[in-house]
């Protein structure tokens, strides 16, 4: 048996899924957050002896969908006949919700309403009859409170008893030619009507929402156009600055200890088998992945600061406040959001991206989200951080300002590329209630992360690095390589190529090569690979420091200056993100011109931003260009050439599409 | 067209009713199902230089002056 989960924008969907099915979905406070169905068994107390799946669905205003995300719902709903649905309406904007209800009851599948909310009612005297609302409705309702388990087990039990039954429509769609615009704007006028009476009979407000409110006041500083914007980047300094400098680092500090420990444990119960076991099990495999897992606080910290953001109800208001300053580079303020869940993951933030309508935009920002530094990219920077720069807590804000620079000047590039015209592109963002943030909540999300990053430094980033100490050990004869003669590994003769092409950015040697490119597969592995290939562990263990402190040795080993360091942080930085994300983006963007072009993009950003602090850095420190300037400037025109002729191209055919339009238009004429 | 004022025109703290909505086809009808259509309120809360808040129903939302210029009140 299947129950859907249907409703408005931040209703509380999700919430609700997440309680009935102990699963730990996204959730946030702004309309949006559930881009694509989801679906799992309820919880065994809700459920009783059926065998019962929730289906979670992104929120809708209606049947007819605005955005993409909402057209997953009506199709779901209208095709895949679940058994029973479950719509959640927001009982604070009753007037509104009942629209969609009414349809959702116009379809047959039995439908129980839950008023969910209900403590933020109670608050605000805000009273619903629920027996007449129940009676007008033709189905079940009842009061619920998700984020407090409060009546779901009474919504879900009820639906269950109702699967199989037909619902009877309180209202119903007169036959209309629905391909008449004049009839169906009458018809819903008609049902806005029929639920107008409806809220006027069973619903008391003792605080009319017109009503100026102390959160106004809040809303009125926080989109401001120039206090909004500080407020913001303040914030988002505090939780970088929080999560890398300060807690982050001083949990990490204690946990590296413990991996230390279990790495000496481990290579002393070793001692008797032969080298090459006791390299690949205690350098390769505990010193590669312990050396990603010692950042794991700094990721948990941040994903707990971030989810604490998104549930209080400021990402709608940073999304209002940016929309003019991302309009003027041919985005939208719906594009702040994908941005800020980037620096968690940009597999999510390129997801939501779908509630982006102008296609452009959608595609825009999702080609663009990933220059924000992920969560898989913090090692990567806390390590250069630490080994170059003293653990100098601004290497990770440039990090990041730095890629929010690159999103502006990259969406002015798409804006160039694709010749775009002025096109109406509204701008509507709902601003939900405030709330306190929920601790517990946070603390979820966090531990659901910090469960992703192990089982994926236990597996992807085990096997790369398993992959990655076997190659350097052996080379094409399947010969130990000998000491000295690392240059003859497997490892080395396959990156080599690969590292003469990045001298001119001053990492042109296969160690480095072969960390950026492991990186593609999951970007904690550039700090696994570097950690293998360089035996950084070793380091640790000799000088009992944490992995943030044995800077002069881990920085010798790499042989980097502090300006080519910087380059290739940056390099890895800016790249094509994982593949994953990569995958995310084809689904997202349904256009292989576009994945090629953002591919391309990426790629061409890493390498212009890493060769020009290379190059310039080596410059203003050492007074000469560094080597490969001149081949690192023809890469450079072959780059720009590429785009003019890319430009061309998308340019003719907007004329072409363009003159189309213009065509038929005076054939109606 | 000099008697029509759009809510960028309007004072703020006021319920004003909609007179006529000029985006697209797709946007009206978007701002159809949140309750925003011709003859029904629309209260202003604030206004700034590019962009406003309203509440339509009982909710609060932020729109650009690109939205707010398209509806008349």
């Amino acid at each position: 048996m299947r129950i859907a989960f249907a409703g408005n924008p931040n209703s509380g969907k999700t919430t609700m899924y997440n309680a009935l099915t102990g699963r730990s979905e996204k959730v946030g406070n702004w309309g949006g957050v559930t881009v694509g169905s989801k679906e799992y068994k309820l919880k065994k107390e809700y459920s009783g002896s059926n065998e019962v799946i929730a289906v979670d669905l992104p929120g809708a205003y209606s049947m007819s969908p605005f955005t993409p995300e909402e057209s997953i719902t009506s199709e779901y709903v209208r095709t895949a006949n679940p058994d029973a649905i479950v719509n959640i309406v927001d009982a604070t904007n009753l007037s509104r919700s009942l629209f969609f209800t009414t349809q959702l009851l116009e379809l047959g599948i039995p439908v129980v309403v839950a008023l969910n909310k209900s403590d933020i009612n109670a608050k605000e005297g805000t009273e619903i009859d629920v027996e007449k609302l129940s009676e007008k409705l033709n189905c079940p309702v009842f009061k619920t409170i998700s984020t407090e388990d409060k009546g779901l087990a009474e919504v879900i039990k009820t639906a269950i008893s109702l699967a199989g039954t037909t619902q009877t429509a309180p209202y119903l769609q007169a036959d209309i030619n629905l391909h008449d615009k004049n009839a169906v704007d009458a018809e819903d006028r008609k049902r806005y009507n029929f639920v107008n009476k409806i809220v006027a009979d069973v619903e008391k407000r003792k605080v009319l929402s017109a009503e100026t409110n102390s959160q106004d006041k809040i809303d009125a500083v926080l989109t401001n156009p120039i206090a909004g914007i500080v407020i913001f980047a303040a914030v988002m300094w505090f939780v970088f600055w929080v999560s890398q400098a300060w807690l982050g680092p001083l949990v990490a500090d204690w946990l590296v200890g413990w991996i230390e420990m279990f790495q000496e444990w481990v290579a002393g119960s070793l001692e008797n088998s032969p080298a090459i076991l006791s390299a690949l099990i205690a350098d390769g495999i505990v010193g590669g992945v312990g050396a990603v897992v010692g950042f794991l606080p700094l990721v948990m910290v941040m994903y707990f600061l971030i989810a604490l953001l998104e549930d209080c109800g400021y990402m709608a208001r940073v999304s209002a406040v940016m929309d003019p300053i991302f309009k003027r580079v041919g985005l939208s303020g719906k594009s702040v959001i994908p941005v800020v869940i980037g620096t968690g993951c940009g597999i999510p933030a390129i997801m939501a991206c779908r509630t982006i309508r102008d296609e452009r935009e959608r595609r825009a920002t999702s080609m663009l989200a990933t220059f924000i530094p992920c969560g898989a990219k913090i090692p990567v920077i806390a390590l250069f951080a630490g080994a170059f720069f003293a653990g100098a807590s601004w290497v990770s804000t440039l990090s990041y300002f730095f890629g929010l620079v690159l999103i502006f000047l990259g969406a002015l590039l798409i804006k160039g590329i694709t010749g775009y015209k002025y096109r109406k592109s509204f701008f509507i963002m709902e601003l939900p209630k405030y709330k306190v943030p929920s601790l517990k909540f946070a603390f979820k999300s966090m531990m659901e992360r910090a469960k992703a990053y192990i089982v994926k430094a236990a597996t992807i980033i085990l096997v790369c690095n398993t992959v990655v100490q076997v190659m350097q050990s052996f080379n094409w004869h399947f010969q130990v390589v000998e000491e000295g003669a690392e240059n003859t590994s497997i490892l080395a003769s396959i990156a080599t190529p690969f590292a003469v092409l990045l001298i001119p950015l001053g990492f042109g040697v296969w160690q480095l090569a072969a960390a950026a490119i492991t990186g593609f597969i999951a970007k904690e592995n550039v700090v696994g690979t570097l950690a293998v290939v360089y035996g950084l562990t070793a380091f640790i263990d000799v000088d009992e420091l944490e992995m943030i402190g044995g800077a002069n040795e881990v920085a010798m080993a790499m042989g980097l200056t502090s300006v080519t360091a910087l380059a290739y942080l940056f390099f890895n930085l800016y790249t094509p993100p994982c593949f994953a994300a990569i995958g995310a983006m084809n689904s997202e963007m349904k256009s292989r011109g576009w994945l090629w072009g953002a591919i391309g993009l990426q790629l061409g950003t890493g390498y212009t931003v890493a060769f020009l602090i290379n190059q310039f850095g080596t410059l203003f420190t050492e007074g000469h260009f560094a080597a490969g300037f001149v081949p690192g400037l023809i890469a450079e025109a072959l780059m720009i050439v590429a785009l003019v002729l890319i430009s061309k191209r998308v340019r003719s055919h907007f004329d072409e599409q363009y003159e189309l339009h213009k065509k038929t238009a005076k054939a109606a004429a | 067209m000099e008697d029509k004022k759009t809510l960028m025109d309007v004072e703020p703290g006021m319920t004003y009713t909609i007179k006529e909505i000029n985006t697209d086809d797709e946007m009206n009808a978007f701002l159809f199902r949140l309750g925003c259509y011709t003859g029904e309120p629309i209260t202003l809360i604030s206004k700034k230089k590019k962009s406003c808040i309203v509440v339509i129903k009982d909710g609060r939302y932020n729109l650009d002056s690109l939205l707010s210029n398209a509806i008349i009140v």
